[in-house]
């Protein structure tokens, strides 16, 4: 155990790269993930197409080989971020993949009357998804949404394997120093429970609270 | 709601993604092997030494390796020049290969080596449960670890060397790289060397060497410091980079063994003085590393501090 009081600064400073990356994800992921949705739904062909396959390419592609291409496939070519900042953005389009489709499930249960009572009042496509099936759908994949969340923190731990500084890679080099690896592993892991039990608790309360009751 | 896009849309999308990403994959990747004249020879270890009977008591370790049938070596399967599965034979080729079959020999009669892949993470836990017999894997010796386990050697020791891009003319030093951005291989010796010399650099770590070399040669560092055993393949197949200076600060690597088994240390370490009293660790030597380090002095046995030594 003193292992890990020993490096405590090290480790917290992982543990805050670990949060920052999932904030700065989940709302990127959250961003694109709405646009997809609403593109997956809507009445034009292309943009049903395009969106398709925007959440077929990222689904079925592991995210380690999108993080691997990202940092040295693409510089190839000229495009090239800081690390932190990669990481960020293929976590955000990796994790886009998975809201989008718990968001247009959310979209999918919310009644038909709506949408068509919308459009009887003159609202366009974009209107309609804006004001009344994104705020009625949303409030029911709660939980869903949650749980992309919780499966995006625990992928914030593959982007040690390109060189971001986070808990695991904190971790590792703990034990690079002090050759312990079961304290230091179970700490690291008890870490990550912490803050997804956060974020279980936490979704769980918000449904609650924006329960639609039908 | 329309109806979802045709099956043939689905076909020539996934078909245009293909195209895409095998443009994309023209440069260099990340998990390509070393140079083609960099693999080794097959070592010429006929007539190696077998222990007598008599140095495996029954009940001992070596006695139990022996009724297994095979040793149980933790070690890599993908490092080049040091213990690489070859694709092709499926047999693992390297320094820390060949010496573990060595050890095997000596034990057993026969190289009759399983080899349980093992990481930096967890080579002390593999150690200490039993699961490996011993470990092959420039496993660096340290104090903290020599608390961990038994460190059987020095067997093979190798220096830093630093490598940049060719157009970079103001390192020659750790010392210099204060203040830059420095690559290293994640877990390995270079890390708290840098930091000791070099407090204010930035390291950037990557798991594998080709990762490495990929981000020096895209200029994410200024400079990539490794060991020169593990350059050896590398540098000489990226003509864009160079390595500065002879090697440095020559670290040590030994055998591990568990804490618990002293018997097995005190055999190992017997053994060890014996392949390279014997010119075997010069042979596995030449055949691996030869052809890119040149000749080198076998390691003394024990002449490093946190190693077994003999109590006569």
């Amino acid at each position: 155990m003193s292992v890990l009081t020993q490096h405590l600064p090290q480790l917290l400073d992982g543990l805050l790269s670990t949060c920052l990356l999932m904030v700065l994800s989940f709302a990127g992921s959250l961003a694109i993930g709405v646009l997809v949705a609403a593109a997956r739904v809507s009445p034009v062909r292309s943009l049903r197409a395009a969106a398709t396959g925007y959440v077929e390419l990222f689904q079925n592609i592991p995210l380690l080989v999108w993080l691997l291409l990202f940092v040295f496939a693409l510089p190839e070519v000229g495009v090239i971020f800081p690390l932190f900042t990669t990481a960020v953005i293929v976590l955000a389009l990796y994790e886009a993949a998975y809201m989008a489709e718990a968001i247009r499930s959310g979209i999918n249960s919310v009644g038909r009357g709506q949408a068509e009572a919308a459009r009887s009042l003159g609202l366009t496509t974009p209107q309609t998804l804006r004001h009344v099936v994104l705020p009625q759908a949303l409030r029911s994949v709660v939980q869903p949404i949650g749980n992309v969340l919780i499966a995006l923190t625990m992928n914030t731990s593959l982007a040690a394997a390109v060189g971001v500084v986070e808990l695991t890679h904190a971790a590792n080099e703990v034990n690079l120093a002090e050759a312990q690896p079961i304290p230091v592993f179970v700490g690291a892991g008890l870490a990550y429970m912490a803050v997804t039990l956060t974020i279980g608790l936490t979704t769980g309360l918000i449904e609650r609270k924006v329960a639609i009751v039908r | 709601m329309r109806p979802l896009p045709t099956r043939r849309a689905f076909v020539l999308l996934a078909a245009a993604t293909a195209t895409v990403l095998t443009g994309c994959g023209s440069g260099s990747s990340p998990a390509s092997p070393s140079g083609p004249d960099k693999k080794p020879a097959a070592a010429d270890v006929k007539g190696a030494p077998t222990a007598a009977a008599a140095a495996m008591p029954d009940g001992s370790t070596m006695d139990r390796i022996r009724e297994r049938g095979y040793l149980i070596v933790g070690g890599s399967s993908d490092a080049p020049l040091l213990s690489q599965k070859n694709p092709l034979t499926g047999k693992y080729e390297g320094f820390d290969a060949d010496m573990g079959r060595l050890l095997a020999t000596y034990i057993l009669g026969e190289p009759k080596v399983r080899i349980v892949s093992s990481a930096t993470q967890t080579r002390e836990a593999l150690l200490k449960n039993h699961t490996v017999d011993v470990v092959f894997q420039t496993y660096s010796i340290t104090p903290e670890r020599a608390e961990q386990v038994t460190f059987v050697g020095p067997y093979l020791s190798s220096g830093f060397q630093i490598a940049t891009r060719k157009d970079a003319t103001d390192i020659s030093t750790l010392a210099d790289l204060n203040g830059k951005t420095v690559i290293a291989g994640a877990n390995t010796p270079a890390i708290p060397a840098i930091k000791k010399a070099a407090p204010k650099a930035k390291i950037l770590t990557f798991d594998s060497d080709p990762a490495c070399i990929q981000a020096l040669k895209q200029g994410r560092g200024k400079a990539y410091v490794q060991d020169n055993i593990t350059l050896a393949g590398s540098i000489d197949s990226a003509p864009e980079l160079k390595v500065v200076g002879k090697p440095f600060a020559e670290g040590d690597m030994g055998i591990g063994v568990p804490k618990d088994q002293a018997d097995m240390a005190a055999f190992v370490d017997t053994w060890l003085k014996k392949v390279i009293k014997d010119g075997y660790w010069t042979e596995v030597w030449k055949a691996n590393f030869g052809a890119s380090l040149g000749d080198h002095e076998p390691p003394v046995v024990g002449s490093v501090p946190d190693v077994y030594t003999a109590k006569d």
